[in-house]
């Protein structure tokens, strides 16, 4: 017991030590002299608290949960509900030179109704490297244009583009390797150059994982040039190559045009975003047959008061092995922001496709949020 | 030969931006850290805000525009105490600039050494915004603006100890014109203490106990949730009572919720500043004080 003292005594006295060098910095000082000053000048002040809440260090928690109403004219089953997704995110800094994002993903089949858990995204970041460059590495949402790298619940609609779907799939372009990107010295504009390579995706439609040494590979260049105060436009150009599931290639070229307005002053209350998106892909086959198709969207998001957001989007898809198949809709979304960890949103949506009967949907997507957010990308 | 060349001028013109690079960058999130910087700086630095003085500092979009100066600053100054915990971290992620990362000798957080006022037991967002460390707008206090130009002055320091007494003179000519001011900013609110106002959002709470003054309540039921009809009755039921004369907002909120309490009972609506520039004539961190102070007495008198 004595022994134990003996240790532990100068330990404590080191600890206390330690703390006590590190509290002292020269803003004691002034807080002495300050609160001296306000006790000389007779003025009735409270104690300042400076017991800051303790924290720890977990990463930042939070979950994001996706509840939908949905309704489509075809089909036996009209209606129904579910919770469409419940997405864990643990976020932080790893140390001094890196930081780690991951989110887990319980999300539901559409076929099997059943629950089931997959890592949507896990990478890190590195914070250090020379030369304005970044490297990510892991699973993560890849740089295709300006929907793909968003997470769907921060999107404003509940359905993705049909264009988008045809190449990339539901659960969009996230797959597993590396992502070097490039700040280029421009200083009138930012520019960025993102190349990507991966092992393949497993769920795409345009690209497969097979069993070989082929990888998918992505370049593309963002530019965002500030036009005033209150608006910026920016313009993204992305190529994609990598192998189908017929062991040959497919090519996709993409480019994005974005027009953001928000008055500085009020930009909580108004804000205005014209997006557009086009893609070109041609897939070969092994038969030696190249199918070329094209697709687009465009969508206005118009916020018209603090809560209230409406969205009208047009989209034009080819499918992808026939461009014959014409795929049209127009949809409008009226989103309700409750605040920064809740919205309703309800869409309306009509498509029409030249070989089948026109049909009408419609979703309404209640998103809510526990714990920490993370910041959305401009 | 060419590439030769080509080395040998990249090289020089390294060479030329290198030697030219004698002012320390500074990047602040807010106006009135680009102002405080700028009175410890002097022409040893150059500064440039994030913010506007008339935004709110909650909510700025993190336009890739600013991941450009980040990535070239020598020096981060923020607010801190996740006041822009919406923005600031993500634009510092992407600015990839090792000099300015939380931890490194160029982040400067302005709060540390700030008595806080409002510091929760615990968080629940059943109360709106809440922030965990404490209510985040001290510099509404000027002797707050003291310990925020300590911090400044300590990183300046950090990053070039050769021109430390330089700053060191400039922080005391700081202290002393703080300490004028506030003679003349207490006297002119003197005759004030006590005064009954509603404010549109708990920003002035630092404001309020220097200067003695009595904010009854929010046109915001909560911090950050928009007034709603009830808050409304509920506001001009207190403004009835207690002969409130003022209703304090600021440049980034609609005037339509102040209006109608405004017409029910007759209380005048003021726009103050939150931080430098809110309005053109707020030119650095003193002028915010004698705008607000001025602005104030006048809509009392």
């Amino acid at each position: 017991m004595n022994k134990l003292l003996i240790v532990l005594l100068p330990a404590c006295f080191f600890c206390q030590q330690l703390f006590s060098q590190t509290d002292s910095t020269a803003t004691d000082s002034v807080l002495l002299k300050q609160i001296t000053e306000q006790m000389q000048a007779g003025n009735p002040q409270p104690a300042p608290q400076t017991n800051r809440s303790p924290r720890n260090s977990n990463p930042d928690i939070g979950v994001v949960a996706d509840f939908r109403g949905s309704y489509i004219s075809e089909g036996k089953k009209n209606f129904d509900a579910y919770l469409d997704e419940a997405e864990l995110s643990f976020q932080s800094v790893v140390d001094p030179y890196i930081r780690a994002d991951f989110f887990i993903s319980f999300s539901r089949d559409p076929i099997t109704h059943k629950y089931g858990a997959e890592v949507e995204e896990g990478y890190l970041t590195t914070l250090t490297l020379p030369a304005k460059l970044q490297l990510k590495v892991g699973k993560f949402r890849e740089d295709v244009g300006k929907i793909n790298p968003v997470h769907p619940h921060a999107l404003p609609f509940v359905d993705l583009p049909a264009a988008y779907v045809n190449y990339f799939g539901e659960e969009g372009l996230n797959d597993e390797g590396a992502s070097l990107s490039w700040l280029t010295p421009a200083k009138s504009f930012y520019q960025e150059l993102v190349f990507q390579a991966t092992s393949g995706a497993s769920e795409s439609p345009s690209f497969y994982r097979g069993d070989n040494n082929r990888f998918i590979y992505l370049a593309h260049l963002k530019n965002v040039f500030t036009l005033n105060d209150n608006a910026t436009l920016e313009l993204g150009f992305t190529g994609i190559s990598g192998p189908n599931d017929s062991s040959a290639n497919t090519n996709i070229a993409a480019a994005d045009l974005t027009y953001k307005w928000k008055p500085v002053q009020m930009n909580t209350y108004k804000s205005l975003v014209w997006q557009n998106e086009f893609f070109y892909s041609n897939a070969k086959y092994a038969s030696d047959e190249a199918h070329n198709s094209i697709g687009f969207y465009s969508f206005v998001e118009d916020q018209i008061a603090k809560r209230w957001f409406i969205t009208g989007r047009y989209d034009y898809a080819q499918k992808p092995y026939n461009k014959n198949i014409l795929e049209q809709a127009y949809s409008l979304t009226a989103g309700w922001y409750a605040t920064e960890f809740q919205k309703i949103e309800i869409e309306a949506k009509h498509t029409t496709v030249n070989v089948e009967p026109n049909y009408n949907q419609a979703w309404l997507r209640w998103i809510f949020i526990i714990g920490a957010h993370g910041a959305h990308q401009y | 030969m060419k590439i030769k060349s080509i080395v040998l001028l990249s090289f020089l013109l390294n060479l030329f931006f290198v030697t030219n690079a004698k002012t320390i960058k500074v990047v602040t999130t807010t106006t009135d850290l680009k102002s405080i910087t700028e009175m410890i700086g002097g022409d040893k630095v150059s500064v440039m805000s994030i913010a506007e003085g008339y935004q709110n500092p909650h909510f700025v979009d993190p336009k890739p525009s600013y991941i450009i100066s980040l990535s070239n600053a020598n020096m981060f100054v923020t607010v801190g105490l996740d006041l822009e915990i919406g923005w600031s971290p993500q634009l510092l992620t992407s600015s990839r600039n090792p000099k300015i990362q939380k931890g490194s000798a160029g982040y400067v957080d302005a709060s540390e050494g700030v008595g806080l006022l409002q510091v929760p037991s615990s968080i629940n967002r059943g109360e709106g915004d809440i922030h965990i460390y404490g209510n985040p707008h001290y510099w509404l206090d000027p002797l707050n603006g003291k310990v925020i130009a300590r911090n400044i002055a300590n990183g300046l320091e950090r990053l070039d100890p050769d021109n430390k007494s330089f700053y060191e003179n400039n922080l005391q000519t700081f202290f002393s014109k703080i300490n004028a001011k506030m003679q003349e900013w207490q006297a002119k609110m003197a005759p004030y203490k006590g005064t009954p106002l509603i404010a549109y959002h708990n920003e002035w709470v630092y404001f309020e106990r220097r200067f003695g003054l009595h904010i009854v309540d929010f046109m915001e039921p909560k911090p950050g949730i928009p007034p709603s009809p009830s808050q409304l009755v509920k506001v001009i039921k207190e403004v009835k009572a207690d002969n409130i004369k003022v209703i304090i907002s600021s440049p980034y909120f609609t005037t339509s919720s102040s209006d109608v309490v405004s017409k029910q009972t007759g209380a005048k609506e003021l726009t103050l500043a939150t931080s430098t520039g809110g309005f053109p004539s707020i030119k650095n961190y003193f002028d915010l004080f004698d705008y607000d102070i001025d602005h104030l007495i006048a809509a009392l008198k």
